[in-house]
Formats: structure tokens, C-alpha cells, sequence
């Protein structure tokens, strides 16, 4: 039985929906990041999963089972902890931090100890269980919170940024702390990020908002344009270039390349694609069996292209490389 | 002990018991609803604080007078035969301290991080924990309107002479008493008995002082 069951998802604040999800399935155990810019909806979906409060229309199902009304969300919500972008420690030690949702629980005092303990030491945290929560780094509090998180052992962690206050050794105890939970037993874990690498190293399941809305294409390669409505061949400024889409729409819209619809080339090619833009390599990224390859051609491209194919053409970070797309590849929306 | 001496004790342990019951009552009642008026959205809240704020500048004998008429012989709760017993400074001073206990704690919980709510309700507290978690971290500013609300109820003269009626050994605080001694022309009286009330209110506002410093980390 699915951990998540969302149908028919809004969320509306003072009249402007913010969110609107038709569907989507978490399993137990499924690692989701929600990805997209700031201001597409992440952190809304995560406090509606975490039944923080009521969704204006839809339904969220927790283990098969719709949960409706006040009192059903604060029962749900023993099962759910989220764990926010920039997460709260109430005043107190670290310790009593992470021991505040067992004793809201009920859980005796000794078992408390046991499991603050052991949520600790996994989140590298022992030193500072006595110390004042004030007196911590971003990093630290973060780290305490998701362990604050953990001791609960729900069966889903919501995590807003969760990397972004920490720095590369506090990510990695983060990171391999939820893979040893996760490994332990089935815990959904949804992560909401807006730096896609977290989210293609760590996510098995990938779901991009952009502006309240599931986005047909992963958010790379998103671009705010104003069309100009010469259809149905459109000439469109994209910061310092521009790109030909095929469509009959006219004013604001975005663009979408998909990275899977750039060909990267050595030298520019003479082909039937619309658009060729050189540029330079600026960022490599293992994507599975792919490589993601972030090209500065003015504006930043993402293209997706086999390993194989990125080994025979020797690319390399700083390396100029030419993005070839036909301008039917472009989505508008 | 001198006789005055003896008096003076009995006028200031007159006066700090009046303060402190009223203090107490008035902040039993208030932060509560405080905590309802800041926490919650309802119809008629703006009016109600609207109400709220025009209640902390309210005129100390026009509440004496109130309660008075209510209180005095013929009014409809003469027959608890209250009027001019400690009792009815009591009543008079939490129905001034009430407002102050309210507004202050309203707007104490109002100023909480948002994030405290959701951190408490999303860690599995429910509704009277998280309201406990919320006054817990807003500790300093829900203290600072209990000292509000005892300095209000210290200080007050108007409503304490109308329905106490400054009756040595039974309805004397410190402030009737002063003002008792300024109308006699006995000033060395009354500048001691003003610093006896200075001397009180710094020793519980001290005593607050600690017991925050001690719950601070």
C-alpha cells in the first residue's frame, strides 16, 4: 500500500492557487525529490503531505486510508515529520530538542534517552547534545533537526532544502544518515530542492513544479520569454540570445528544452536543428547511465547524453562545445 | 517593633497580598484568552481588541465606581457584603489587570517565530502542547506582562480607596495609606511608605528576573 495517494491536489491562498496536483503515488521506502524554482509550489506540497493544513480542494490518502478533517491530519501527523528549510530548535539543549517528539508521545524517560541517543550518534551529533540549541551553526541545526526527525521514526520524512545550510561533510552525514534509516525500514523520504544535482544523485523518483504545476520536462532549461507572436516560426530573446520555437501563442510563456533533445557537437553542426549555440562546458554531473553536461551559452543549457558518447568526444569541464536543438523541441507553456 | 513600625508591616503585607492574588487571578484569566485572542482568527477578534486596548487606559476610580455600585448595599451583589473588605480591591484590580494580562500575552504570541507552531504540531504535539511549546519559547514577553499587570495592581490608588475605603488594619495598602498621610501633612510617613512600594515592586520584579535567567538555555 502506497504511503502517499494524492488526487486531485490545490492549494489556494487569498483566491491564487499556488498548487495543483493531479496525482501522485510515494511508496514506502521511495526516495522523491520535488524540484523546481523558487516559488513553483515545493514547500506548499511539503506542509500538505506533512498535513500541516487542509488542502482547498484533493484529497491526500496516508497508507491507503484519505485523511480529512483535524483530527484525522493530527493523527496523521505522528506518522509524517517535516523537517523545514530553515528548521526551528526550540530553546532548551540539543538534546531535549530531539527528545521533544518522544515526549509528546508518551515515551518513558529511559527509552527517550536510548533513542535521542542513537539519533544522535547517527547524525555525527553526539558532542553537542548538551549544548544550547541557540549556539549552533545553520549546519548543526539542520543536522539536529533531521535527527529531531528521525527519532520518531516515521514513515515518511518531508525535508525542505535539506542541504543547503550544510557543508559538504555535514551533507554527507545528513545524506548517509537517511540512506542508514531508509536501509533499516521502510521510510518514504520526499526531499524538496531546487539544485537538481542533489535530486539526480539521490532521488529515485523525480517529480519538477514549476509555478504550481507538474512540469512536463525536468526544470532545467526553463526560460521566462515574452512571445512575440509571429507565428507560427518565432524568433524569442532569451537573455543574450535567440532561440526559434515553433508555436501560435503570443506574450509571456516559458520555454522548455528538454535536456534530452540537445545534441552536443565539437563544431557547429549543419543539420535540419534551428537553434546551434556555442558555448562553454561548465559543470559535468553522473545522471545514472548519462552524464548531464551545463553548457554556458549565454544562458545556462543542460543537455543529456550517454557516456559513452561523452567519453568519445573527450568533453571536459571548460571545453567549448557547440547545443544543437530543432525549434519543434522547444515546449511552451 | 514600634507601633508604626507594626503598622507600616501590616499596610505593605496588605498591600503585597492584594497585588499578588489580584496579579495572579488577573493572569490566570487573561493569558489564556491571550493566547486564544493571538493564536486564533474568529469573527468580532478586531473588535474585541479594539475593546481590549481601550480597557488598558481605562480611569482606575471610574472601575472603582463600578464596582462599587455593584458591591454597595442596594446593588445587585450587596448581599456578599464585600464592599470595604480586601476582597473588593481584589475584584477591582483584576478587572484593571485582566487587560493588561491579555493584550500583552496576545501580542507575546503573536511576535513567536510561526515556525515554533508548525514545528510543534509536525513533531506529534497536539493542540495544548503546542499551545505549552508556544508560551515556553515566549516565556520573557509573557513574563514581562505579568510584571505589567503587577505593577498596574501595585501602584493603583483610585479603585482600592473607593471600594476598600482605606480602613486601618483591613483595607490599607501602601498607596491609601500614602495618600492618607500626604492629605494629614504627615510627609515623613508617606515618603517612607513610598519607599516600602518601591522596595516591593524591585524585589518581585528581582524574583522574575531570576526565575527567567534560571530556564534560559
Amino acid at each position: 500500500m502506497a504511503t502517499f495517494e494524492v488526487s486531485g491536489l490545490r492549494q489556494a491562498y487569498a483566491g491564487r492557487t499556488v498548487l495543483a496536483l493531479d496525482a501522485l503515488t510515494v511508496e514506502p521506502g521511495a526516495r522523491l525529490a520535488v524540484v523546481g524554482p523558487n516559488g513553483a509550489g515545493k514547500s506548499t506540497l511539503l506542509r500538505l503531505l506533512a498535513f500541516l493544513e487542509p488542502p482547498t480542494a484533493g484529497i491526500i490518502a496516508l497508507n491507503g486510508v484519505p485523511v480529512d478533517g483535524r483530527a484525522a491530519r493530527r493523527q496523521a501527523r505522528s506518522l509524517v515529520t517535516l523537517v523545514e528549510q530553515r528548521p526551528y530548535l526550540f530553546r532548551g539543549t540539543v538534546e531535549r530538542n530531539v527528545a521533544y517528539g518522544l515526549r509528546v508521545r508518551g515515551m518513558p524517560a529511559e527509552a527517550v534517552h536510548h533513542r535521542v541517543s542513537e539519533a544522535l550518534e547517527r547524525l555525527r551529533l553526539q558532542d553537542l547534545a548538551g549544548r544550547n540549541a541557540r549556539s549552533l551553526s545553520e549546519g548543526e541545526i539542520q543536522r539536529v533537526a533531521v535527527a529531531r526527525a528521525l527519532a520518531l521514526e516515521p514513515q515518511a520524512l518531508l525535508l525542505d532544502e535539506p542541504v543547503s545550510g550544510a557543508d559538504r561533510a555535514a551533507q554527507h552525514a545528513l545524506l548517509a544518515a537517511l540512506a542508514e534509516a531508509q536501509a533499516r525500514r521502510p521510510l518514504a523520504i520526499i526531499f524538496a530542492s531546487h539544485l537538481l544535482e542533489d535530486a539526480y544523485r539521490w532521488a529515485e523518483q523525480l517529480l519538477a513544479l514549476h509555478q504550481g504545476v507538474p512540469s512536463p520536462v525536468t526544470p532545467e532549461n526553463l526560460f521566462r520569454v515574452d512571445l512575440p507572436g509571429t507565428a507560427p516560426m518565432q524568433r524569442v530573446a532569451v537573455g543574450p540570445l535567440t532561440i526559434e520555437v515553433v508555436t501560435d501563442r503570443r506574450g509571456p510563456a516559458t520555454l522548455a528544452i528538454p535536456p534530452e533533445e540537445i545534441v552536443l557537437s565539437m563544431e557547429s553542426l549543419h543539420s535540419s536543428a534551428r537553434n546551434v549555440l556555442a558555448g562553454r562546458i561548465i559543470r559535468v554531473a553522473e545522471h545514472g547511465a548519462a552524464i548531464r553536461v551545463t553548457l554556458d551559452a549565454g544562458v545556462e543549457l543542460v543537455a543529456l547524453i550517454t557516456r559513452k558518447s561523452f567519453e568519445e568526444m573527450g568533453l571536459a569541464v571548460g571545453a567549448s562545445a557547440y547545443a544543437s536543438f530543432k525549434s519543434v523541441a522547444v515546449r511552451v507553456f | 517593633m514600634s507601633g508604626l513600625e507594626g503598622e507600616v508591616l501590616g499596610i505593605a503585607t496588605l498591600s503585597l497580598k492584594v497585588a499578588l492574588t489580584a496579579t495572579i487571578v488577573a493572569c490566570l484569566l487573561g493569558i489564556p484568552l491571550g493566547f486564544m485572542l493571538g493564536l486564533t482568527r474568529f469573527a468580532g477578534r478586531r473588535a474585541l481588541l479594539v475593546v481590549l486596548n481601550t480597557a488598558l487606559a481605562f480611569p482606575t476610580v471610574v472601575i472603582g465606581l463600578l464596582i462599587y455600585l455593584l458591591l454597595a448595599r442596594r446593588g445587585p451583589l450587596g448581599g456578599l457584603g464585600l464592599l470595604f473588605t480586601w476582597h473588593a480591591i481584589v475584584i477591582a484590580e483584576v478587572i484593571l489587570a485582566a487587560p493588561i494580562a491579555i493584550a500583552l500575552s496576545a501580542a507575546a504570541v503573536q511576535a513567536v517565530d510561526p515556525r515554533v507552531r508548525r514545528t510543534a504540531l509536525t513533531l506529534g504535539a497536539g493542540s495544548l502542547r503546542t499551545a505549552w511549546t508556544i508560551a515556553r519559547e515566549a516565556r520573557f514577553a509573557l513574563a514581562a506582562a505579568v510584571v505589567v499587570a503587577f505593577g498596574r495592581v501595585l501602584s493603583e490608588v483610585g479603585a482600592a480607596l473607593i471600594v476598600g475605603g482605606n480602613v486601618l488594619h483591613e483595607t490599607r495598602t501602601l498607596t491609601t495609606a500614602i495618600t492618607l498621610a500626604t492629605s494629614q501633612g504627615n510627609f515623613t510617613l508617606a515618603v517612607a511608605l513610598g519607599l516600602v512600594l518601591l522596595g516591593l515592586a524591585l524585589t518581585v520584579n528581582v524574583l522574575i528576573q531570576l526565575f527567567q535567567g534560571r530556564g534560559d538555555i
